[in-house]
């Protein structure tokens, strides 16, 4: 029998979870931009407080505290594009970057490994950073690498440089990196320039992603700014990830640490628009609670799997790429 | 959970330990796990095809399903797993008993002996490693 096609019916387009109404979505963006008027960020650096100051923020340079008014806080928001492309050094693994859209990655950063030949346990070294990133290339669902492991058997102070070397050397997917200052950063920025044929194809073609921490609460520490600073100079996408441990670094009620945990995270996106108006960033999040019995922050908890819902919710709400703890 | 809220990049596959050590058979093992959450996030597509109301009608209480067109046609949108074993027990027993892990560090193994990558050329490989060791010297850890 004939059955004729609808006209404009709708479809649901997959599963998908409610976290939040919009009115919430509100509630919480309001109350994390009454915080950053209020209760203000710390921010070590002083080329990072001259950038806040320039961009319109109350800065008080004895106290190293920053007030982000709710206007600077939105324009950022509104400037950081929804969309952009990570690329891989083999165009095959180009990969979007847009809300809504999900993707996995695997874990970084750890120090241990379980030996893949042995089974033993023992300090990660710079091997096991390349034999992981060449088992990240060829595993199907795994569109980045971040780095898995740091090496211990290389200098601390420039292992993020040894990391993305071999990272760049045995896999063709974008990667993660994590350099730990602005030295660090540069260096793995021209690593990576060598590699595409230049700066400007690197600015054109971002290869890589960098990533960086607040500290919870409310606190951008010198090697967060300066390698915000870095990558929105370079124009290479850097996440804002923020790991409050609610009931320890952030309020115990899971909204609270939303709170908190959405203000660090402006706090970081408004540095980089001031740095360079319209950067590419991600919104991140490692934030769970922490378990008060153990004094731990609890890894795998029903908690970081409704935090990173949340937390997902908010970035499309604002139209921004998340990045969020899941696996 | 944050598959469903539409999170760009989840993070931790690969992951033991609270996030401290790594686990390239675990790393495997949350490949599929991926690959299965994927699937999920696809959802159930509802259109007339998919239905199947004509084939039902068809078959009717009696008969079954399994040599249809449309069975063929569709079959493979039912999820595919490479290491999660669906046997019943006799016949994992047949096959060395083996623990999902056990087979997923095989799998591990075998990749990081074995693939390799487009590798990157001799003289690009040689200029960041002069990076490498230029910063070295530029903090004083050289």
């Amino acid at each position: 029998m004939k059955r004729n096609l609808f006209a404009g019916r709708p479809r649901s387009g997959g599963l998908s979870v409610n976290v939040f109404t919009e009115s919430e979505l509100e509630e919480i963006h309001f109350a994390s931009l009454e915080v950053l008027e209020r209760a203000g960020v710390f921010v070590e650096d002083d080329e990072a407080l001259d950038i806040f100051s320039d961009g319109g923020c109350p800065v008080n340079r004895d106290t190293h505290m920053v007030c982000i008014p709710p206007h600077v806080a939105e324009d950022a928001i509104r400037s950081a594009p929804s969309r952009y492309v990570l690329y891989g050094r083999d165009p095959k693994n180009d990969f979007v970057m847009e809300p809504g859209r999900v993707a996995f990655t695997n874990f970084s950063e750890g120090i241990r490994v379980i030996d893949v030949e042995t089974g033993e346990y023992r300090d990660s070294t710079k091997k096991d950073v390349a034999d992981i990133a060449r088992l990240n290339d060829y595993l199907s669902e795994m569109d980045t690498h971040e780095i898995a492991v740091g090496a211990k058997d290389v200098p601390p102070e420039t292992a993020a440089v040894h990391n993305t070397e071999v990272q760049l050397l045995n896999t063709t997917k974008p990667i993660g990196v994590g350099p730990l200052s602005g030295v660090e950063a540069k260096a793995i920025f021209q690593m990576a320039a060598e590699v595409v044929g230049g700066e400007d194809e690197l600015r054109r073609r971002p290869i890589l992603y960098s990533g960086v921490c607040p500290v919870s609460p409310l606190k951008l520490p010198r090697d967060a700014t300066e390698v915000i600073i870095e990558s929105s100079r370079w124009w290479i996408p850097d996440n804002i990830l923020s790991m409050a441990m609610a009931g320890g670094s952030s309020p115990v009620t899971l909204a609270g640490t939303l709170v908190t945990h959405n203000a660090e995270v402006l706090a970081g996106i408004t540095l980089a628009q001031l740095t360079e108006r319209g950067c590419p960033v991600m919104y991140g999040s490692s934030t769970t609670a922490m378990d008060l019995k153990l004094a731990a922050a609890s890894v795998g908890s029903p908690e970081i799997a409704m935090i990173s819902a949340a937390v997902a919710q908010m970035a499309r709400r604002y139209l921004l790429p998340s990045f969020v703890a899941g696996l | 959970m944050a598959a469903l809220a539409g999170a760009n990049l989840i993070y931790g596959a690969g992951m033991i330990e609270s996030g401290v050590t790594f686990d390239c058979g675990q790393f495997v093992m949350d490949n599929e796990f991926a690959r299965m959450i994927k699937h999920v996030v696809a959802g159930v597509r509802v259109t007339d095809e998919t239905l199947a109301v004509e084939d039902i009608a068809q078959v009717g209480p009696f008969g079954d399903f399994l040599s249809l067109d449309a069975t063929l046609r569709h079959m493979r949108e039912l999820s595919q797993p490479e290491f999660l074993d669906r046997r019943v027990r006799e016949e994992w027993e047949e096959r060395g008993s083996k623990e999902l892990y056990v087979t997923c560090l095989e799998k591990a193994r075998d990749v990081v002996r074995e693939y390799r990558p487009e590798p990157v050329p001799d003289d690009i490989a040689a200029r960041i490693h002069a990076i490498v060791e230029k910063t070295d010297r530029l903090v004083g850890v050289a």
